[in-house]
């Protein structure tokens, strides 16, 4: 550890932003101002109406000239939103970034507690005492460089992975697709007509492939499977095994990439036996049994069985929104209750096809919503009405009941909401469950990559608003529907977004990331490993053998900096308080709960 | 004291789930109590026993501390070693009499914003009716009757040394 160079007393400026009202209408940020300006260190303690507007942060940039100030303070809102606005605004002041500590007191302050303005106050003083407390530990820190291998590894060759890989091309950025199945495309090609556009999808990715193909910049491994994974940004070992006939495995391979853009898909719900009739009959099936079967039938009119179809059912919603306690769990014990954002627009596009197609066949809609929220998806359902199909309206915790009549026909119960509860029976020749998406299985890929699910077992990303194709681990990238459900066009949009986050990360020779990383104090280390133990990355913190001054040998804790995530489960174990955390330092912390409790109250007691 | 007494909260909030949920709550506009005073930290399996009786120590009347539900920790298992943590810590504040209420674990996502505002005003809620806790003033006290140990000890040994001067004396 290196020791603190500067002795130097604190000069802190103290900045509250009143956020046009926001903040003021509440917090009495004047008081607040004129309070922590009591406190030792504080230099400063200003208000201004707008922090992060220009003459905001030019107000800090020159105070830090005139007044000498050597730790900033900005009270604002969430450090979601600004921390980075004032770390770069406390760095043109020509100080470290990392001499700076934000406090919230919009999020958690006046828009919490709009009725408590008293309260309101006196938790805004207490939490940028804290601030300040903290800051006054804080030490310089400097960005880690590593070197950085300029090309990236796409998992996954569906429209999602061939995009991402196309961009990165045409950034000049090499790119490998490693994909399982041996011809690249993924779902869309299972689809026909694909809304909001009608153009096939086979089509659509044969064309990607050729424009992959075209590309000097991409190799293409498949079928493939990635066997391990390890390294961190910049520096990822991949091993790979090409798979033979049958997905035989056959000859291992390595390659280095700098960063990685997971984009392995989904896969359609499945429905368990006898949900909703499925596996009962074959009359009941899922919709891309349905799209594969109907696609292969001649136009005019549709036999199954050997007997004429009359009638076909959609059902919405199969595997999605699903309620506790109404709908069977799946296997994992959670049911699904997110939305797959595809079916509803695809129930209408099958719908009308249908009645295009067969016009004999009469079509029946069973939803609970129609959610054809995209850009001429509404015109698919203003098409079906007008074609007469037939809509009938579920409440979600009362599915309909399904089951076989004397004929083996499909009969479908519920009550129908509108016509305000009316109990409807329909029979029909086949009933097509529109299901959902759900995660390709990729447990060994979340492994490898130590990647953070949701609760729905899609991948997660660090920030559905402000990071939203970025995954928790240093450069590695989310795009398509391993995210979540998305229509085609939203997977395209996300791959393109991560590939322009992958380009940028690989632009440069060199990465550098956040310097909060762990570090050992040696002369504290004992040589215990538990921290080793603690962490959940191999490689992170590894135990090495170091020289003592009379000769022997000890054991002493090192991090590579490459290889931590900064989670600081280490430092909660160390027994000797030898690790610890920069920017998130045991001291900090502990200054920080001292200014949350005792520090404040001497302050009031004044 | 002249004013009311207010409960004194300090919370440990992971940086992904907990703390973005807090955020949320106040976008949502939902109204909370304000005696929790959160720090922010980026996983919940930063928080160890000593974080905790530090702030106990420091004078709060309660802990609050927050993660990712299991399975969603962005460092994996984060959560799972706060969980243990927790137990062990559990055990101690048993051992030192002070009441297990007074330090909850609550695993909050970043989407339950609704989830925030009410462990927050049940804990406010509960703390309060536990009354102070006032650590620090017991240390004093703690530290008064040991001064007054010490001082007792210190009188016995003058007593001693003046009854057995003689006896040195003859020694020496
Ligand atoms: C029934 C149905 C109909 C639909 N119709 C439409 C429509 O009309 N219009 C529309 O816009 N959207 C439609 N969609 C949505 C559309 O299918 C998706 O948006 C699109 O397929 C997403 O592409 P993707 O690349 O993210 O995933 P996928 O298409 O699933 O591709 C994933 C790729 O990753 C590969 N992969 C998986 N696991 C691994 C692994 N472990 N290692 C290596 N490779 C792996 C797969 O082999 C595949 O090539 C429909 C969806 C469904 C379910
Ligand atoms: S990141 Fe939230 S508990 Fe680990």
């Amino acid at each position: 550890m290196e020791p603190e160079k500067d002795e130097e007393a604190p000069k802190i400026g103290v900045y509250v932003c009143r956020c046009g009202g926001n903040i003021s209408d509440v917090v009495d940020v004047e008081r607040v101002a004129k309070t922590i300006a009591e406190m030792e260190g504080v230099a400063i303690s200003k208000v201004h109406t707008f922090m992060c507007s220009d003459p905001g942060q030019s107000m800090i940039v020159e105070d830090i000239k005139k007044e000498s100030l050597n730790r900033v303070v900005v009270a604002s809102c969430s450090p979601f939103l600004h921390e980075l606005t004032f770390r770069n605004a406390v760095q043109r002041g020509g100080l470290n970034p990392y001499l700076y500590d934000h406090v919230n007191i919009r999020e958690q302050g006046s828009w919490a507690h709009k009725s408590d303005p008293e309260g309101a106050t006196a938790k805004a003083i207490r939490l940028i005492a804290a601030g300040v407390e903290k800051v006054k530990h804080a030490e310089p820190l400097e960005r880690i460089r590593l070197s950085n291998h300029q090309r990236a590894l796409v998992l996954g060759g569906g429209a999602a992975g061939m995009k991402a890989a196309l961009e990165l091309a045409r950034r000049g950025i090499p790119a490998v697709i490693i994909d399982k199945n041996a011809e690249l495309g993924g779902h869309i090609k299972e689809w026909g007509k694909l809304f909001p556009t009608d153009e096939d999808g086979q089509t659509l990715a044969a064309r990607l492939r050729s424009e992959v193909e075209a590309e000097k910049d991409i190799e293409v491994i498949a079928p493939a499977k990635v066997t391990k994974i390890s390294g961190f940004v910049g520096n990822y070992d991949v091993a790979f095994e090409r798979l033979g006939e049958g997905g035989k495995p056959g000859e291992e391979a390595k390659l280095t990439v700098g960063a990685i853009i997971v984009a392995t898909g989904f896969e359609p719900y499945r429905p368990a036996e006898g949900e909703f009739g499925y596996r009962k009959t074959p009359r009941v099936m899922t919709m891309p049994e349905f799209i594969a079967w109907a696609g292969s039938q001649p136009n005019g009119r549709l036999t199954l069985d050997g007997r004429e179809v009359r009638r076909v059912g959609f059902l919405h919603c199969v595997g999605s929104r699903q309620i506790e306690g109404v709908h069977k769990p799946q296997p994992d014990g959670r049911v699904n209750t997110y939305c797959s954002r595809v079916c509803c627009s695809t129930v209408l596009n099958q719908a009308v096809q249908v009645r295009k197609r067969f016009p004999s066949v009469s079509v029946l809609d069973f939803h609970q919503d129609i959610r054809s929220y995209g850009r001429g998806h509404e015109d698919y359902y203003i098409e079906a009405s007008n074609r007469g199909v037939a809509f009938f309206r579920y409440h979600g915790d009362e599915p309909p009941e399904v089951a076989t009549d004397a004929e083996g026909l499909v009969r479908l119960r519920m009550k129908d909401y509108l016509t305000w509860g009316e109990e409807i029976e329909a029979s029909m020749d086949v009933l097509v469950l529109a299901v959902g998406m759900t995660p390709s299985p990729i447990g060994d890929l979340i492994d490898m990559l130590k990647l953070a699910t949701g609760h729905d077992r899609f991948l997660q990303e660090v920030h559905p608003k402000l990071r939203p194709v970025e995954s928790s681990v240093n450069g590695v990238f989310l795009a398509g529907t391993a995210q979540a459900p998305m229509t085609l066009e939203e997977a395209l949009c996300s791959a393109g977004a991560a590939a322009a986050k992958a380009a940028a990360l690989l632009g440069s020779e060199y990465v550098e990331v956040d310097p909060f990383v762990a570090r050992v104090d040696e002369a504290k280390c004992t040589g215990c490993e538990r921290c080793v133990e603690e962490c959940a990355y191999s490689g992170a913190i590894v135990m090495v053998e170091k020289e003592t001054e009379g000769g022997g040998k000890v054991k002493k804790a090192e991090v590579n900096a490459g290889l931590c995530a900064g989670c600081g489960a280490c430092v909660a174990v160390c027994p000797t308080r030898a690790i610890d955390l920069r920017g998130w330092s045991l001291k900090e912390f502990d200054s920080m709960v001292d200014g949350l409790v005792s520090a404040a109250e001497r302050l009031a007691a004044k | 004291m002249s004013k009311e007494w207010e409960p004194r909260i300090v919370a440990f909030f992971c940086n992904w789930c907990t703390y973005t949920a807090a955020d949320l709550a106040g976008v949502s506009r939902l109204k909370y109590a304000p005696n929790v005073r959160v720090i922010r930290l980026m996983c919940s399996g930063r928080v160890d026993p000593q974080f905790i009786l530090d702030a106990l120590a420091r004078g709060a009347d309660g802990v609050l501390i927050g993660g990712c539900h299991p399975g969603d920790c962005h460092y994996v298992e984060g959560n799972y070693k706060a969980l243990r943590r927790f137990r062990m810590l559990q055990r101690m504040l048993d051992q030192m009499g002070i009441e297990r209420e007074r330090v909850r674990l609550e695993w909050i996502s970043a989407a339950e914003g609704e989830k925030v505002q009410r462990v927050i005003n049940e804990m406010t809620e509960q703390v309060r009716a536990l009354g102070p806790l006032n650590l620090p003033g017991k240390f004093e006290e703690w530290d008064k009757e040991m001064e007054a140990l010490a001082a007792r000890i210190a009188k016995e040994e003058a007593k001693r040394s003046e009854a057995e001067p003689a006896a040195e004396k003859k020694e020496a």
